[in-house]
């Protein structure tokens, strides 16, 4: 290995161990059944409150962690409430006959476990998690009230080096989408900057349902070594 | 009855243990869903006695329990019921009740429907008022969720239809729409407050229909909403002579108008929370078998605030201003003067309330609450205040302590 990619693999590694990221410490993981690469943040609030109970037409069925720092971050990334205030919202439902309380399951492995084996299932775990058996979810986050379709997905080309020594994560871009539906500028907010690089570069064909006015949407996108 | 209470008691406090680690179990290869509360509760009151129960000497008469079962059987139907029992002063009497028990089809996010026995949709509270330890009060804003009324309006055999639709902004508008036949128990408030003039009812309930509407964000953040609920209320039993108390005779009563509007708002931010809600409900009864027409006019609206100020303790407040407008028309209009001045005592109840309130336990709380009540608003329709409790008449006004603990699981 020549000495510029020694220390680009080497600034790499340090950016990752080092970046604690809003949305690289979990990543959202659904049973491969369900037809969706990515899901909008309203889309995930829907789902894991209740309120939404299909995504492309297949039937979702939520599981969480019972506690944990993979909980915790999904909750305050996500749902915006503590663990005991979801818990008096599922209580709710519950005990009016509105609902019932949610799976819960005890660690990351039992997480992957169930949404593996349950059609329609989708969950979150920390990052650093085996996935295999399961698909993970691109998270798009929109800003003010336009909410884009994605019409074509391009995945990113995992960079080589990167793969080799199992180094993956999740990072975090800023997009601007032209009103056509093409992407006008990504920059990276949080993550591997490698790993940025080459999110930047697929995310730059990506191409969203037209619009009438610009809009600005943040998205995550895991790169898993073990996939 | 002593008997009935401890053998209750007893099945929960050694049935629930259990359950507290095995809230499920598998029946008929579907896992059913097992939850449950009790509460038990502390009154005092330094003047005018409250709730049906003896608080100017200290009442423990308060308590309540239930218990759910429920299971999935598709992806899309859902089957379940809850039993429900309490003893609050001379009201449930410890009779059980089946609070709840329902299918429930969601079709789509935005289309299902419950039927069965169907709590019901009205305001923030109305089908969550039994479980306290939801909430940081040990009592809800009594004007507008009257624990001694709650069978009026907490359920109805019938249906449901309900959904969710996304707005274009990240809000949704969410929808219930129900229509069902409304059974109160004989052991709640509005047949103990006319037991004194000597009706006694066998049955009492009717038609039930109604919308609540309300726009609310995904996560936390701004609620706001409104529901109507119209309802017909009919009782039928025997009544004494109100005027000679001589002998008795058949009875009924039926309702000309009986609606409710309500609106309401909540936001959360961080640790705070702030609920508001207005309610007007009109009532226009004819009473004794038709002879006489009595017109209820209640408005009653309360703002509520609840801090967390730890993990383990949270602090909350509410104002509760509850005014009655009363009319008595036909047979016994000459003894039921009018009361339209709702600055007097007689016609409002006016509620101060700060709350304490500690999880002990994550399934487990505490909670003290002290009540600075003006006011006892005493018409021909209960509000908190009975006269059977306060044969001497009532005082302006009264302070109140309650206690309560809970657990649920």
């Amino acid at each position: 290995m020549d000495h510029p990619k020694m220390i680009l693999v080497a600034l790499a590694m340090v950016m990752f161990t080092s970046t604690n990221t809003r949305a690289g410490d979990i990543k959202i993981i659904a049973n491969p059944a369900l037809k969706a690469d990515t899901i909008s943040v309203r889309e995930l609030q829907g789902i894991f409150l209740g309120e939404k109970t299909s995504l492309e037409g297949m039937h979702v069925e939520p599981v969480f962690e019972k506690g944990g720092r993979a909980h915790e971050s999904f909750l305050r990334q996500y749902l915006g409430r503590s663990s005991d205030d979801l818990q008096k919202y599922y209580l709710a439902l519950q005990f009016s006959g509105r609902g019932t309380m949610p799976t819960t399951v005890a660690s990351d492995a039992e997480v992957v476990a169930f949404v593996a084996g349950t059609r329609g299932a989708i969950g979150y775990v920390s990052a650093g998690t085996s996935t295999e058996g399961v698909k993970i979810l691109t998270v798009a986050v929109s800003f003010g009230n336009n909410e884009r379709k994605l019409l074509t997905r391009v995945d990113p080309i995992y960079p080589e080096e990167l793969y080799k020594r199992s180094i993956g994560g999740t990072v975090r871009l800023k997009v601007i989408i032209a009103p056509n539906g093409s992407v006008e500028h990504a920059e990276l907010l949080g993550g591997n900057p490698v790993l940025g690089d080459a999110a930047i570069v697929a995310v730059q064909k990506w191409k969203y349902a037209p619009a009438s006015s610009r809009t600005v949407t943040e998205i995550t996108i895991p790169f898993d070594p073990n996939r | 009855m002593r008997r009935q209470i401890l053998l209750t008691a007893f099945l929960l406090l050694h049935g629930i243990r259990p359950l507290l680690h095995a809230q499920e179990f598998k029946l008929f290869d579907r896992v059913v869903q097992v939850h449950g509360w009790l509460s038990q509760g502390f009154v005092y009151t330094d003047e005018n006695n409250w709730l049906t129960m003896n608080t100017s000497s200290g009442s423990g008469a308060m308590t309540d329990m239930g218990l759910n079962f429920s299971t999935r059987i598709t992806d899309h139907l859902r089957l379940g019921a809850q039993f429900y029992d309490r003893n609050l002063g001379q009201l449930g009497q410890w009779h059980p009740s089946l609070d709840w028990a329902l299918a429930d089809y969601r079709l789509h996010s935005w289309l299902g429907i419950r039927a069965g026995k169907v709590k019901t949709v009205l305001g923030l509270f109305n089908d969550t008022q039994d479980q306290d330890f939801l909430y940081t009060f040990a009592l809800l804003p009594q004007g507008v969720y009257p624990t001694d009324l709650r069978e009026a309006t907490i359920a109805h055999l019938g249906a449901d239809i309900y959904g969710r639709i996304p707005l274009k902004s990240s809000a949704n508008l969410a929808y219930t729409v129900f229509a069902g036949h409304r059974h109160d128990s004989i052991h709640s408030g509005y047949p103990y407050l006319i037991s004194q003039y000597g009706a006694v009812f066998k049955s009492l309930g009717g038609l039930q229909y109604g919308a609540d509407l309300r726009c609310q964000m995904p996560a936390k953040g701004p609620l706001l909403g409104i529901s109507r609920l119209n309802e017909d209320t009919s009782g039928k039993g025997t009544a004494t002579d109100p005027i000679t108390t001589d002998g008795t005779f058949p009875y009924s009563e039926y309702s000309r108008a009986n609606w409710t509007n309500q609106f309401y708002g909540e936001y959360v931010i961080g640790r705070l929370r702030l609920d508001s809600e207005y309610r007007r409900y009109l009532r226009d009864q004819m009473i004794y078998s038709g002879t006489t027409e009595n017109i209820t006019d209640v408005r009653a609206w309360y703002v509520s605030g609840g801090y967390t100020l730890t993990r383990n303790l949270r602090l909350g407040s509410y104002y509760s201003h509850y005014t009655l407008r009363n009319e008595v028309k036909g047979a016994l209009a000459p003894y039921f003067p009018g009361k339209t001045d709702t600055s007097l005592p007689t016609n409002h109840i006016y509620d101060k309330v700060l709350t304490l309130c500690f999880d002990l336990k994550k399934f487990w709380n505490v909670k003290l609450e002290a009540h600075f009540i003006n006011g006892y608003a005493f018409v021909s329709y209960p509000d908190g205040f009975y006269p059977q409790e306060n044969p001497n008449g009532f005082k302006p006004n009264t302070n109140a302590l309650v206690v309560r603990t809970g657990f649920y699981f």
